[in-house]
């Protein structure tokens, strides 16, 4: 019984698995499928599964940053309309120097979702031919949405604080100052010192 | 003789939008012949705070990403972690969910009418239907605390049951909305002046809808069929009777009319949902939300909005916090290449018209 529930889902999975090599698949459960795939293979596995297996609606694509095994995993979400099942496909980049090819050509839309990830994440999409800056604006150094981008540290340097208010990094502190209160016990260990 | 091409810096303030971007137009004469959106007016980047904040933290600011309809975003993100985390959702919780998605479609839509006409210089529509969304608002603000952002659907179920005789509240609203639907087809529908604006405005070539990226209403407006709620169910939409609105004309015209008839299915199905919902728990509790983690895996969710299907990418790597949150909006794809595309040919007094017809919304396209 469950089985036939899941026939589509197997019947892509056994489909790519057959066309592709090194390409593992997975039904996670109904309508949604997971395949992983090298990098080299993401513009032919793309392209198949739009032009032979019915993927024709580009979902979305996201990219995960995971520092501590040096690599981003992109992922390539998309629809079909007629077996209503949604495929994820992830590739792993190697995080020195991560270079992946363009699918614009594929689907035009692609090219938004790559000009932020180039833009957040520092990955170069070869061939990707689309105005440079995307939501940033003369953004120089580390791409914002890595893991190792320090969001404390950044928003030091380029913001200041306001005159009169330079207690506002310790506001518990200088409450206690002026009201010569203690800091409740339960309290202590939200503070900053 | 051939105009002389001039660039035009349009918004990033437009009217019947809600939030900012700018179109960067070429122009001759008054025609459009070239159109890049640029965002970056409004980036607050939401996905990187959550990345610092436990999965608690990261729920309370899901709402603030779209302004216009913050609801579909909590429920997205709820559903992607109790999917992550095998977590069991209350029955009843689950209708009161379908019946604040119906609700707050419909506060959407009531803005949507407005902004339509509005940017088309017609200002009694507004007025109006700005004025019975409150009456929506109201039910949310007894319902939640909030009128905008509810904070209300959240992981595990819904955060406090209906209060005393709020189901009668809602369907005396429902009832004033419906009556109020036939002047609004006096007012917008049977205009001269909003049917000629209208009609063969903002053309999408059908054949190429579903490979561009169409979603929601300018996708049904082209002729599919096409909905989250019946082609990847969730909630109790599977168990509601309800129909979905299709026109052919593609155009602005035939979305404003999938958007007036799917005005009145949502009115139906908020009255079946009270009909149907059954007694019980609202809330299956999570564990303390200082030390909740939600175990490893990732979970692609959508849901459709009323601008079309709502995404989130939800990637957990066993701790406190999210690894990865990551949420695709229709506009993300209606406002950029899509609208890049419609307005090539098109009358500078046309953008905005075009513009609001495809529902962009700029908080998501840059969240």
């Amino acid at each position: 019984m469950t089985d036939n529930k899941l026939e589509k889902e197997q019947k892509v999975v056994k489909h790519l698995e057959e066309t592709f090599q090194n390409l593992t698949g997975k039904v996670v459960r109904e309508r949604r499928v997971t395949v992983a795939v090298e990098k080299e293979l993401i513009p032919s596995v793309l392209s198949y599964a739009k032009n032979q297996l019915g993927y024709i609606h580009f979902s979305h694509m996201s990219c995960v940053d995971w520092i501590e095994d040096e690599h981003f995993e992109l992922v390539y979400i998309l629809w079909s309309p007629e077996d209503k099942v949604q495929l994820l496909i992830k590739t792993l980049i190697n995080r020195e120097n991560p270079e992946i090819d363009n699918v614009d050509m594929i689907w035009r839309q692609a090219n938004t979702y790559e000009r932020e990830i180039r833009e957040m994440y520092g990955i170069q999409f070869k061939g990707l031919v689309g105005r440079e800056e995307f939501i940033l604006e003369d953004w120089e150094g580390m791409p914002p949405m890595r893991r190792d981008f320090d969001t404390a540290e950044y928003i030091k340097e380029a913001y200041f604080g306001r005159p009169g208010r330079e207690d506002a990094g310790n506001v518990r502190e200088e409450i206690v100052k002026r009201s010569g209160e203690e800091i409740p016990d339960f309290a202590k260990k939200y503070s900053r010192d | 003789m051939r105009e002389k091409a001039t660039t035009l810096y349009l918004g990033p303030q437009h009217p019947g939008i809600t939030g900012n971007m700018m179109i960067k137009l070429k122009v001759e004469g008054d025609t459009v012949v070239k159109a890049e959106t640029h965002v970056g007016y409004l980036h607050r980047g939401f996905e990187k705070l959550m990345e610092r904040r436990n999965w608690l933290q990261s729920f309370t600011i899901v709402c603030r990403i779209c302004v216009p309809e913050p609801d579909p975003n909590e429920l997205n993100y709820s559903r992607a972690v109790e999917e992550i985390e095998g977590r069991e959702v209350p029955e009843r919780a689950q209708w009161i969910r379908t019946m604040m998605m119906e609700l707050s479609r419909m506060a959407t839509y009531l803005l949507w009418f407005g902004g339509q006409n509005g940017s088309a210089g017609l200002y009694t529509m507004p007025q109006w239907s700005v004025g019975d969304r409150d009456y929506i608002l109201d039910l949310f603000e007894e319902l939640t605390g909030g009128r905008v952002y509810h904070m209300y659907i959240w992981p595990g179920g819904v955060r406090r049951d209906l209060p005393e005789g709020f189901t009668d509240r809602v369907l005396q609203t429902m009832d004033y909305l419906e009556k109020r639907l036939k002047q609004y087809d006096e007012l917008m529908f049977a205009n001269t002046v909003f049917q000629k604006r209208a009609q063969g405005v903002g053309w999408i070539d059908p054949a190429k809808a579903i490979e561009w990226g169409v979603v929601g209403p300018p996708l049904r407006a082209a002729g599919f069929k096409s909905d989250v709620r019946i082609d990847d169910p969730y909630l109790k939409y599977d168990e509601l009777d309800f129909e979905v609105p299709t026109q052919t004309s593609s155009d602005v015209w035939g979305r404003a009319l999938v958007r007036r008839a799917e005005f009145e299915q949502s009115i139906s199905m908020v009255r079946q949902c009270i009909e149907k919902m059954p007694k019980g728990e609202v809330y299956n509790k999570i564990p303390n939300p200082m030390k909740w983690t939600v175990p490893a895996g990732d979970a692609y969710v959508k849901a459709e909005s009323a601008r079309g299907e709502f995404g989130y990418y939800v990637v957990s790597d066993g701790s406190n916090k999210p690894r990865r949150v990551h949420v695709k909006g229709p506009a993300y794809v209606h406002g950029v290449t899509l609208l890049e595309n419609l307005l090539v040919g098109a009358n500078i007094a046309d953008v905005s018209f075009i513009m609001n017809s495809l529902g962009t919304c700029p908080p998501e396209i840059e969240r």
